[in-house]
């Protein structure tokens, strides 16, 4: 256990916690209040954040069940199965260390931003700060059932997954994403009520129903206390489970991550890259696409979106928008700083030996890799700027200051995040780890991630500052020029706007090429 | 083919010397040799002569080209095998080698016919739609063996290839290195293995330290080291080596 938190508790990741706490709660808190905000507009009752609860959570359930069938319900790194699992120590031993110390990790990440989220609801419900704190530890509570779940799973799976064990996988995934969703049918008029209840039979469900009651002071009396009684018998259930599976040798059930960390479902492919009759770049570009499509991150990129889509929509719902325009330079910004996680590891897949020892001009692969990456960003970016846009243009018609606005913004999401892609690819030529770094340590590559990290925030800031500018004198230009002037401002500020994305895009990329060029880490 | 000349070749990192004042000749069409322990240079020298290092101080001429004045063009000459080669583990084996061959600017008629070539002689053309992820690193080898030679460079520049491979995929490679030399091409070959050193070059330089501590035939490396006529290339190599210590040069 010390080994492993030895292991996982550097400077760089102490650090790096810190800073990654501070985000998440300033997204927690700024997610929390758009909820409550669109739950009191459109009047909705403490069931609602109950049955909000129970989704959310079953979405952490069925990662973690996922991960569990995946044979990574108990995360082991190479230099475990070389040094400690050919050791004298029992497995049991083993497993309870693993089990202990994944908990205790997830209770310091985990407990801060699940904190900060129940204390603004009990701020907002009028209860005592001490029943966010118990609503917190039976979330923790929750997410440590979670964690043995998936370890369970893992040990009881064999050698591998087989078709059919698939199937039961699906099907077990499929029942806890039901139950989960029952409620919602509450919307359909006549359904009864009990229907809720069901979710109740899951952890996550009593989770949710306990903690929601605690911080909004709905909680107390037998149903709650049986409630409690259920999730600690899950606890129970899953502990033993799990302590009983680890009697034997075990890791050989356990998959160790490769040392690329790439994982692929099939191993035979139809090769798609044909370079008859194309040029170097067509082929660098397609070459990006296929690894793109292969390697999950479309897949991972276009679940985010739906996720984002989903919160800028309630966000628009709720009327925040309309209510304050600094709040919505900031989704603004949330929207185009979708762009820089995307491309942040892309240095990681290159393979710069190959590169940079062929006569290729390494600014113009950055600038050829970067457009086969942000088509797909645009695409799907593209209709969650339109769903938010339109109602905004539609009811802003009458407001020719505040259309301006809208007008600026919506494309002006799609250019920060096209910058701040940019952004993301120049960090990680710069300080990203190649894909046979010799050089650097993990720990200093670490500290490399975390300095990049803050670089990148503040240099990104930087550069998308004047398209945010421009976003936020709109509405004064127009009051000082007249409501005549609409059109020519809306073309000449959105011109401006383009032209200097374009030009902060070409510079970044160059940057980024060069960066490549002078890097020696290969 | 191509003459490699090396001049007064410097590499520091911060304040490690990595390469210190190098200066060689390598003829057109000969197969040269670089031995040395851990840590002596060899691979940032190789680095360098490929153009992914930039030296600190000194040239190097691939022909009438300068690899930092001109790279492109140098470049378009070497074809280069790391001691470690990762490969794009998403792209299926004939997908990178297509990537490669079109990157390295093979014509387009003459890539299908080289790659449907290579593969059925390294064994490999039922892995054409295999993703480079799922082969064994034997087979990652061979793939990387072909895409170094699918421009059919004049220089080729070889950094340990037969490092942890076993018993059957080191005798395609030494024969794949062979078949290269017999073409003629100018061959740099980086090896811990004397006895592929002593087989396939002809002339064979030591280098620790940073520095180019003896050069030629394994005769004249016999007399330098003061061993017997018949001694293996193993005992002139650690005679040679033995008096310096460990640790690299530091400023």
């Amino acid at each position: 256990m010390r080994y492993w938190v030895k292991g996982r508790f550097t400077k760089g990741a102490i650090l790096g916690l810190v800073i990654g706490e501070a985000f998440s709660v300033v997204f927690i808190l700024f997610g929390s209040s758009t909820y409550l905000s669109f739950s009191n507009r459109v009047g909705l009752s403490t069931g609602l954040s109950e049955v909000a609860l129970t989704i959310l959570l079953a979405l952490f359930l069925v990662g973690l069940i996922q991960s569990g069938f995946n044979g990574s319900g108990l995360p082991v790194s190479s230099s475990d199965v070389d040094y400690v699992f050919t050791s004298p120590v029992p497995p049991r031993e083993v497993f309870a260390a693993k089990v202990l110390l994944n908990s205790l990790t997830t209770v310091l990440l985990g407990f801060p931003p699940i904190f900060v989220l129940y204390l603004r609801f009990s701020a907002y419900y009028h209860t005592s700060w001490s029943s966010a704190v118990l609503a917190g530890l039976v979330t923790l509570v929750f997410l440590v059932i979670g964690l043995l779940l998936s370890a369970d799973i893992t040990l009881s799976l064999g050698h591998g997954l087989g078709e059919r064990k698939k199937l039961w996988r699906n099907i077990f995934i499929i029942l806890v994403i039901a139950v989960s969703l029952l409620p919602i049918t509450l919307l359909i008029p006549g359904i009864p009520v009990e229907v809720a209840e069901v979710t109740r039979v899951l952890p996550n469900g009593l989770a949710a129903a306990v903690s929601v009651g605690l911080v909004s002071g709905t909680s107390g009396g037998l149903a709650y206390l049986a409630d409690l009684l259920l999730l600690f018998a899950w606890l129970g259930g899953v502990l033993v489970l799990g302590v009983r599976m680890s009697r034997g040798h075990f890791y050989d059930l356990l998959e160790v991550p490769a040392a690329s960390g790439e994982k692929f479902d099939h191993p035979n492919q139809t090769s798609r890259l044909d370079p008859k009759g194309k040029s170097i770049w067509s082929i660098v570009r397609l070459k990006e696409k296929i690894m793109i499509s292969r390697t999950r991150e479309a897949r991972a990129q276009f679940i985010s979106a739906v996720f984002l889509s989903g919160f800028m929509i309630i966000y628009a719902l709720s009327g925040s928008f309309q209510s304050s325009p600094t709040s919505f330079l900031f989704i603004l910004f949330i929207i185009g700083s979708f762009g820089s996680g995307t491309a942040s590891r892309w240095i990681e897949k290159e393979r710069l030996w190959l590169l940079k020892s062929s006569p290729l001009s390494m600014r113009r692969y950055v600038k050829e890799v970067y457009r086969a990456r942000v088509a797909p960003l645009l695409l799907y970016l593209a209709p969650v700027t339109v769903a938010v846009g339109v109602p905004l243009i539609l009811g802003g018609l009458s407001q020719p200051s505040f259309l301006l606005g809208v007008i600026l913004a919506l494309p002006g999401a799609l250019e920060i995040a096209s910058i701040t892609m940019a952004g993301g690819m120049f960090f990680a030529s710069k300080y990203g780890q190649s894909s046979a770094d010799d050089i650097l340590s993990s720990q200093q590559q670490e500290l490399a991630d975390i300095r990049r990290f803050l670089f990148q925030t503040i240099i990104n800031l930087v550069m998308v500052s004047p398209v945010l500018l421009l976003v936020f004198v709109s509405e004064t230009l127009v009051t000082i020029l007249g409501p005549g002037y609409l059109p020519t401002l809306a073309v000449g500020l959105l011109s401006v706007s383009i032209l200097f994305t374009s030009l902060s895009i070409n510079f970044l990329l160059n940057k980024a090429g060069d960066a490549v060029s002078r890097r020696e880490d290969l | 083919m191509v003459e490699i000349s090396i001049q007064n070749l410097t590499k520091h990192y911060a304040t490690l010397v990595a390469l210190d004042n190098i200066s060689l000749k390598i003829d057109s069409g000969e197969v040269f040799g670089l031995l040395g322990p851990n840590g002596a240079g060899k691979s940032t020298l190789l680095k360098i002569l490929v153009g992914i290092l930039r030296p600190t101080s000194g040239t190097i001429r691939l022909g009438e080209y300068d690899i930092v004045a001109d790279p492109e063009k140098a470049k378009k000459l070497i074809g280069y095998l790391p001691e470690n080669p990762s490969l794009y583990t998403g792209l299926t084996t004939l997908e990178f080698l297509q990537f490669v061959g079109k990157i390295r600017g093979v014509q387009d008629d003459l890539l299908d016919h080289e790659i449907s070539g290579s593969l059925k002689s390294f064994g490999l053309d039922e892995k054409r739609n295999s993703l480079v992820g799922s082969l064994s690193k034997g087979m990652k080898q061979k793939v990387a063996l072909i895409a170094t030679s699918l421009h059919s460079p004049e220089v080729l520049v070889l950094d340990e290839p037969l490092t942890a491979l076993d018993p059957k995929t080191r005798v395609s490679v030494k024969d794949w290195i062979g078949g290269q030399t017999k073409r003629g091409v100018t061959t740099i070959l980086s090896t811990h293995d004397l006895d592929v050193a002593q087989t396939h070059a002809g002339r064979i330089a030591i280098i620790d330290h940073g520095k180019i501590v003896a050069v030629g035939d394994v005769e004249s490396l016999r007399r330098l080291a003061n061993t017997a006529s018949d001694a293996r290339l193993e005992e002139v190599f650690l005679r040679l080596t033995e008096e310096k210590g460990e640790e690299p040069a530091r400023h």
